[in-house]
Parts: C-alpha cells; sequence; structure tokens
C-alpha cells in the first residue's frame, strides 16, 4: 500500500523559495509530449492523397474535433480554438493510457497536472469572453440576474477549475487505487489486467472526452 | 493516552463504511435505472442493441465515478497512521466520511437518469447517436459537480493540519463542514439529473434544436447547483475561520446548526430548480422560436426557488458570523 503515498520528489533551494518538483509526473509528461511530437511528424512528414495509416488517424482526429468545436463556437471562431481542443484532447488521452503500460504511470493521477489544465482552460474561457464581448460587458455578466449576485457569480466560476480538475484527478486515482487494491486481495492473479484495461483503456477515454469537451463548454458559454 | 488512538482509529473506520456505504446508494440506483430503461427501449427496436449497450456502458461508468470518489476517500481513511493525539481527529474523519458518502447520493442519481433517458433517446433517433451521446457525456459530467465539492471537503479535512483547533467547537466546527456540504450536494444531484435527462430527451426528440437546448441545460444547471456551492461555501469558512475556544455548548452547537442549516436548505431548491430546468429545456426541444420566453421564465422561477435556499444560507451565515 506505500505505492499510495510515495510520491517521488526533488526540493531545490532557488533565492529563498523552496522549489518541489514531483519528477515522476514531469517524467511521464515529457514521455507523453514525445510521443505525440513524434506523432505529429509521423502524421505530416509524408502526407500524401492517399494516406498512410498514421494520417488517417490524424486526419480523423482533427476533423472530428473541428466539428464540435464549430458546433459550439461557430466558424470564425472555430479555426482558431480547434487545435487547442483537438491537442487537449489527444494529451489527456495518452496520458490516460500511459498507466496500461507496465512502471509507467499515468500524469493525471497527480492533482497538480489537471488543475493545471484546468487553470489553462479557465484563463483562455475568460480572456476569450473579453476579447469578443468586450470588458463591460463581460463584467456586465456577473451582475445577472441581480446585482448582488457577484460574489456567487465568481464563486460559481472558480467552482468550475476545482470540479473540472478534481473531476478528471479523482477518477485517474480512483482507478489506480482499485487496481492496487485489488491485485493486493488476489496476489496479482487473473483479474488486474482487465481491470487496467478497464480503467485505463475505458474510463481513462470517457474522462479525456469529458474534460476536453467541458473546457469547451466553458469557452463557449463565455464567448455567447 | 491509548484511549485517544483507539477513539481515533474506530473513528476512521466508521468514517470509511460511512463514505462509500451512502455513497454507493446513488450510484447503485442511477446505474441501475439506466440499465432498465435500456432494456425497455430495447424491445421496441432490438436491432440497435450494440449502440444501446454501448452508451448505457457508458453512462454507467460516469455515474460511477462518484462512488468511485467514495471509495478514494474510504481507503485513504483506512490506511492513514491513527497515531494523531488528539481526540479532535475522530470528528474530522467521521466528517470526511460524512461529507464524501453523502454528496455522492445526488450526483449518482442524477447520472443515471440522465444515461437513461439517453438509452431511450438512442432507440428513437438511431441516426442522430453521436449528439445525444455528447449531451449525456456534458450532462451527467456535469451532475458530478456536487460529489466532487464533497470530495474536495473531504480532502481538506484529511490533509490540512487542524491541531491548533481547540476540541471544543472543533468538533462541531468539523462536523458541521462535513454535514453542510454533504447534505446540500444531495438536491443539486439529483436537480441537474432531471435537467440532463430531459435534454438528452429533447435532443432526441429534435435534432436541430440540440445548440439550444445544451445552452439551457448547462444555464439551469449551474443555477441548479448553487446551493451546493453555498455549502461548500459555509463548509469552507467554518474551516478556514478561526474559533476561539469555549466549553459551553451553545457556541458548538451554534456551529453544527450553520452546517444543518446550509445541508438541509440546499437539498430542496437543488430539487426544485432541477425541476424547473427540466421543464424549460424539454419544451425548447418542441417549440424552438419560444426559446427567448422560456429561458427568462425558467430564470424568473428558479429565483423563486431559490429563495429558500439563500434563507438557510443567510441563517448559516448569521450562526457563523454572530454567534
Amino acid at each position: 500500500m506505500e505505492e499510495l503515498t510515495n510520491v517521488p520528489q526533488l526540493t531545490m533551494q532557488i533565492s529563498g523559495f523552496n522549489l518541489v518538483f514531483n519528477t515522476q509526473t514531469i517524467i511521464m509528461t515529457w514521455i507523453v509530449m514525445a510521443a505525440l511530437v513524434i506523432f505529429g511528424f509521423l502524421a505530416t512528414r509524408r502526407a500524401r492523397l492517399i494516406p498512410n495509416p498514421i494520417q488517417v488517424v490524424a486526419e480523423m482526429l482533427i476533423g472530428i474535433f473541428y466539428g464540435f468545436t464549430r458546433d459550439a463556437l461557430g466558424e470564425d471562431l472555430a479555426k482558431k480554438y480547434s487545435p487547442l481542443i483537438c491537442s487537449l484532447f489527444m494529451f489527456l488521452l495518452l496520458c490516460n493510457w500511459l498507466g496500461v503500460i507496465p512502471k509507467l504511470t499515468e500524469p493525471t493521477k497527480d492533482l497538480n497536472t489537471t488543475l493545471g489544465l484546468g487553470i489553462l482552460g479557465f484563463i483562455i474561457a475568460h480572456y476569450s469572453g473579453i476579447k469578443v464581448k468586450g470588458f463591460s460587458d463581460y463584467i456586465k455578466e456577473y451582475f445577472q440576474p441581480i446585482f448582488f449576485m457577484a460574489p456567487l457569480n465568481i464563486i460559481g466560476e472558480l467552482a468550475k477549475v476545482v470540479s473540472i480538475s478534481f473531476r478528471l484527478y479523482g477518477n485517474i486515482m480512483g482507478g489506480a487505487i482499485i487496481i492496487l487494491v485489488v491485485s493486493h486481495l488476489v496476489y496479482s492473479l487473473i483479474l488486474p489486467p482487465f481491470l487496467v484495461f478497464f480503467f485505463g483503456l475505458f474510463v481513462g477515454s470517457i474522462q479525456a472526452f469529458v474534460f476536453t469537451m467541458l473546457t469547451l463548454v466553458y469557452i463557449s458559454l463565455q464567448v455567447k | 493516552m491509548l484511549e485517544t488512538v483507539h477513539f481515533t482509529q474506530a473513528a476512521q473506520y466508521i468514517g470509511a463504511g460511512m463514505a462509500i456505504g451512502f455513497g454507493a446508494i446513488g450510484a447503485a440506483i442511477g446505474e441501475g435505472y439506466a440499465a432498465g430503461i435500456a432494456n425497455e427501449s430495447l424491445s421496441y427496436r432490438p436491432e440497435t442493441s450494440g449502440d444501446v449497450i454501448r452508451n448505457m456502458l457508458v453512462g454507467q461508468a460516469i455515474a460511477e465515478s462518484a462512488a468511485i470518489f467514495s471509495l478514494i476517500i474510504s481507503i485513504i481513511l483506512i490506511f492513514s497512521e491513527p497515531s494523531q493525539q488528539f481526540i479532535l481527529f475522530a470528528w474530522i474523519y467521521i466528517s470526511a466520511g460524512l461529507s464524501m458518502g453523502l454528496s455522492a447520493i445526488g450526483s449518482g442519481i442524477g447520472a443515471g437518469l440522465t444515461a437513461g433517458n439517453a438509452c431511450h433517446g438512442i432507440v428513437r433517433q438511431p441516426g442522430n447517436s453521436s449528439s445525444i451521446i455528447r449531451t449525456m457525456l456534458i450532462g451527467s459530467a456535469l451532475c458530478q459537480d456536487p460529489a466532487i465539492f464533497g470530495m474536495v471537503v473531504a480532502i481538506l479535512l484529511l490533509f490540512l493540519d487542524f491541531s491548533s483547533v481547540p476540541l471544543y467547537p472543533g468538533w462541531a466546527v468539523m462536523l458541521g463542514a462535513g454535514l453542510a456540504i454533504g447534505l446540500a450536494a444531495i438536491g443539486p444531484g439529483i436537480g441537474c439529473g432531471l435537467a440532463a435527462m430531459e435534454a438528452t430527451s429533447g435532443v432526441a426528440r429534435n435534432p436541430v434544436t440540440s445548440t439550444n437546448t445544451n445552452r439551457i441545460m448547462l444555464i439551469g444547471m449551474s443555477i441548479a447547483q448553487s446551493t451546493a456551492i453555498y455549502g461548500f461555501v459555509i463548509s469552507l469558512l467554518l474551516l478556514f475561520t478561526s474559533h476561539e475556544e469555549s466549553v459551553t455548548l451553545t457556541a458548538s452547537l451554534g456551529l453544527l446548526g450553520a452546517g444543518l442549516s446550509a445541508g438541509f436548505g440546499g437539498i430542496g431548491p437543488g430539487i426544485g430548480e432541477g425541476a424547473t430546468a427540466a421543464g424549460a429545456v424539454k419544451w425548447i426541444s418542441r417549440s424552438r422560436e419560444n426559446t427567448g420566453i422560456l429561458t427568462r421564465t425558467m430564470l424568473v422561477g428558479m429565483a423563486v426557488a431559490e429563495s429558500t435556499g439563500i434563507y438557510a444560507l443567510i441563517v448559516a451565515l448569521l450562526l457563523i458570523v454572530v454567534l
């Protein structure tokens, strides 16, 4: 059970500040990023009219997520935001699938990763809201329906960041804990691989999609 | 000292039992409902069984995540060290279990209701299954928000350092914080589920209106969740304001009362506003041209239903600030 509480950390002293790095999470995130860069390179290196298999996958992903973004934001903004939405999904999908490979762990099992992505979505949504509607209309939104609702509206916006990041963290962490406990109980016989595939591949894909869609929905609520 | 260790350890086990025990209620009801509706719908059109079963499993996996959150808190409670010197930790463990377990009830039911109606919708409009599944995923994921607030409070209770808090209002602060978000999350979870359930049916009935329907569903759900947010705010206020030590029972019970007020006060408005949003979303899919008036009526109705939740919030704030 000690795997649960054991987080490899590196502490550095830089100009009086104690900087703590979760080394495992950082290494896993870099592995995911490297995999995505290689995928992008292979998909576009020899782009042809008759595509190779990797190009097919890439075109399918881009097509699907461009469609979703267009439905939510309209034709103009979709050109700008669909690369973000598509790459967010690919990143999260690979992050959640990484735990299937032995010795590797999901970076999304660390709250720092999911909270970082949640804050990223929050900043992008509010930036695009200010840009599209203008600052005064953006501020007016907070005083809807009555002016004294403003503090509650602000708390509601912040609660979205909490809920979106804890949802992903809770699901991935929960899957990892269930796999660990069941493996411990059955002496790692027979059951764990099925659980790994259920929680790693199935739940991981659903949660990656949900996180991406909610980021898109939050952007669209600000823009319209 | 030995007595303290026994008490805290017993509290850990009680908390773990309550977390997963209460947490399993909602998810199980929701998943069962989803499976039942899927079966019923398949009898109309058995050839869509592949799509429906896939959608049922996806929906059930989302409904299950509230129970998975409860499981995390239970496991943390069972395996954390009971070596604390303070009897206050016993109350912290019980409260963490209560906040997670109770808050998962509504979310599980809500997500299950959504999944069930999505299965029905796919049978009705098999060609439109992708947009139905998308509405279901967004809707049932947002039903989980109250459970997530409960999990955040439970994690804060377990991992923050409360060793400087005096025991005598302290036990009531901890229990109040857990009950405030735990109880307040039940209603909004079910209410959001009602709204999302009608939204999936609406998208299935009239796919052209899916953008409108989704938008009104999101607005309705975010207002229906506001009482869960009140409960969350009261929990955080209780945990993060400093309380003077006092051995009289009134001070402690006042703080516990604040938690109970915000908690019970949140149940009704959550369900009621969810029903309002469900009505609006249902009829927007049938008469799209009246979206404006339906939205306005929904907002006015919700504001009135919300008022009782605001009374509860005011009483809770009075109990915390004035006493």
